[in-house]
């Protein structure tokens, strides 16, 4: 079975939220990346699950091999890290857009899908921590004509299909599919593992594959962006928060009960 | 497919799951609001896509928010889960009618659809939309929010046939039009749909387990800020007191103490309650995106400068331990 693995590199999401708090978030002069480079650039969290989702297949005693590809300004360091947890392939598709977009980036990787062998079995995060677009998956499974098993916790082989437990409004759901599929991987899945030394010491020797529009055949058509990034601003949150007071808990509590009897919010 | 007289091409479509007598679609008022606005700047009509039922109440709110025809398409295969029949329908819709954009509101199963509808019919699609506006240029503009909502990117709509936008149900005004309700033409589509066949099997269904978060008008959640999963039940007797539902976020759930239905969030339940209780949560972004549309929030921290007191309407500077046990009283009293 080959498995493909697509991993986006991101900024680290608690860094931003602290420069968020912190009023320090800054856009360049392009006008829509975060200029702050002290905020460290990792693999997106879900890809890195989805990543765990595939080794735990091989784990479960698949035959398989896993090929781990990127699209961005610099894929390297996270393929190689990739190539750490165990990936069998690392491919780079290195763009200067910092914002791509993300009809252009599906179109990469389905492309790479198809010219390298095709894939049993897609995964992807649930969603990029940075654009939150959950968008790329979808793209990939309308590209390949295959399904999309959206928020998986778990996934199993199940003759040439797969079984998945994916995370749903209602609860957990058991689902199906009898061929490929891509399938997006949620923070249920549990913690990702950590490389170990060794497996770190022979992934510095592997260096990913360079794909281009050239070796894919991608056409003009393919690399036509159908949604620009345009501009990325800091929304304003307005804080009017009244601070309850008070010397004890018991008295915080009772002030706090009072306000919100008055305002009608609780009976 | 029936055809009507001579379909307009570049209408502004909003598309929502019919629903049954008595409940609401939720954020289709907010969606019909946006699209009336598109489809005034645009000079085009405006077409509320129903998937469903649609009940007679619904067709004369559609005649206040300003609509000019309803489609509906009604077929079994619709039902459930049923992501492949979804997107065959739209498409099959989208291909008829060419719309210039389609707006959904956000929900789960959209989130799932709507970006499967652009990449079949090769459309543009942003998700996460708070606004869609005409530009300078004369193009489409959709902002949406990024990092949870530490940020907003505004994306250009240019180089594709059509668009797909789905809105998040925060933030977004609900407004009727002013003066006297349209009477909107009403047309029955049937696209063939024998031809598919769900790929994904539904093995074991997902077994609700009493009221939702989504409906919930009070919510009390709990963060890492209670220190050990055996305090959950201090936000579990503050929300029974109050006639509410627990909520919590993301960590305490990765880390086993709640199920991961409580989890409220971008990538849990979005919710917007009357009353939002948060106790030991610092507000960051991702969590908010699931509460900041609450009417009323509370927070319970310790640390003062906390994100959370940012949104919040009341806030109490202390340790939730203390506190919880006093609000229970309190409300009790
Ligand atoms: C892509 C992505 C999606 C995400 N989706 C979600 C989501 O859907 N939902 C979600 O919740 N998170 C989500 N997160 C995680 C989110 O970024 C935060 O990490 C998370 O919300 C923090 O949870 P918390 O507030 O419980 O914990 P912390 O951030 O650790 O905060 C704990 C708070 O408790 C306070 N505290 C500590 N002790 C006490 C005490 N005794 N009394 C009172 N206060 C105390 C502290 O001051 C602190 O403010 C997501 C993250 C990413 C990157
Ligand atoms: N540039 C990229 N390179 C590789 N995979 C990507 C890229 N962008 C998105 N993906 C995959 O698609 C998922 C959803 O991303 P998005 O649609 O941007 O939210 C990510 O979690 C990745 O698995």
């Amino acid at each position: 079975m080959r498995i493909v693995v697509c991993v986006k590199e991101v900024l680290d999401p608690d860094a931003v939220n602290n420069y968020a708090l912190a009023g320090r978030l800054e856009i360049g002069e392009d006008g829509k990346s975060l200029t702050q480079t002290t905020i460290p650039r990792l693999m997106n969290g879900f890809d890195e699950q989805a990543l765990e989702a595939a080794l735990r297949l091989r784990d479960a005693g698949a035959e398989c091999r896993i090929g781990v590809i990127s699209v961005g300004r610099d894929p390297a360091k996270i393929l190689k890290h990739a190539a750490a947890l165990g990936a069998d392939e690392i491919a780079a598709y290195p763009t200067e857009d910092p914002s791509p977009d993300y009809h252009v980036v599906a179109g990469v990787l389905a492309a790479y899908v198809r010219s390298s062998g095709g894939a049993d079995l897609v995964l992807c995060g649930r969603q990029a921590s940075d654009d939150d677009q959950a968008v790329v998956p979808a793209l990939i499974c309308e590209a390949l004509e295959v399904p999309l098993v959206p928020n998986a916790r778990a996934v199993e082989r199940v003759n040439d299909g797969f079984r998945i437990t994916r995370v749903t409004p209602d609860g957990d759901e058991v689902v199906e599919v009898s061929g490929p599929a891509v399938v997006t991987v949620s923070n249920e899945l549990g913690e990702p593992r950590y490389p170990t030394a060794a497996r770190k010491i022979a992934a510095r020797r592997m260096k990913p594959e360079v794909i281009s529009r050239q070796t894919l055949s991608l056409t003009d058509d393919d690399l036509r962006p159908r949604v620009v990034a345009r501009r990325q601003f800091v929304p304003a949150v307005q804080g009017s928060c009244e601070f309850l007071r008070g010397e004890t808990p018991g008295e915080l509590s009772d002030a706090l009960v009072e306000r919100l009897r008055q305002d009608g919010v609780i009976a | 497919m029936t055809h009507g007289e001579a379909a307009a091409t570049g209408r502004v479509v909003v598309c929502t799951r019919g629903q049954n007598e008595g409940t609401a679609s939720v954020g289709a008022e907010e969606a019909l609001s946006l699209g009336r606005k598109l489809a005034t700047s645009l000079g085009a009509r405006l077409c509320w896509l129903v998937l469903g039922p649609l009940p007679e109440a619904e067709v004369e709110k559609a005649g206040s928010f300003g609509v000019d025809d309803i489609d509906r398409i009604e077929d079994t295969r619709l039902d459930g889960f049923s992501p492949d029949a979804w997107v065959a329908a739209l498409a099959a819709y989208c291909q008829q009618e060419s719309p210039a954009i389609v707006i959904f509101s956000q929900t789960p199963e959209v989130r799932l659809v709507a970006p499967r509808l652009a990449g079949r019919l090769g459309a543009g699609v942003v998700m996460n939309t708070v606004d869609v506006s005409v530009g300078a240029e004369g193009g489409l503009e959709a902002t949406a929010s990024a990092y949870g909502g530490d940020t907003r990117m505004v994306y250009e709509l240019s180089g594709a046939p059509s668009y797909v936008v789905a809105l998040t149900t925060s933030g977004l005004p609900a407004e009727p039009v002013e003066g006297s309700p349209t009477r909107p033409k009403c047309r029955s589509i049937a696209p063939d749909l024998s031809g598919v066949d769900e790929r994904i099997r539904v093995i074991e269904p997902a077994r609700a387990e009493g009221p939702r978060l989504e409906e919930a008008d009070i919510i009390v959640s709990g963060g890492r800020g209670l220190g050990s999963p055996e305090n959950y039940k201090l936000i579990e007797q503050l929300a029974e007191v109050l006639g509410g539902l627990a909520g919590a976020s993301r960590p305490i759930v990765d880390d086993g103490w709640v199920d991961s239905s409580r989890q409220v969030g971008l990538t849990g339940r979005i919710t917007r309650p009357t009353l939002y209780l948060a106790a030991g949560i610092s507000g960051a972004s991702q969590h908010m995106a699931g509460c900041c549309a609450a009417k009323t929030i509370v927070a319970i921290n310790r640390d003062p400068d906390a994100a959370i007191f940012r949104y919040a309407r009341y806030g109490i500077v202390g340790d939730c331990l203390e506190i919880l046990p006093e609000l229970i009283r309190a409300v009790k009293q």
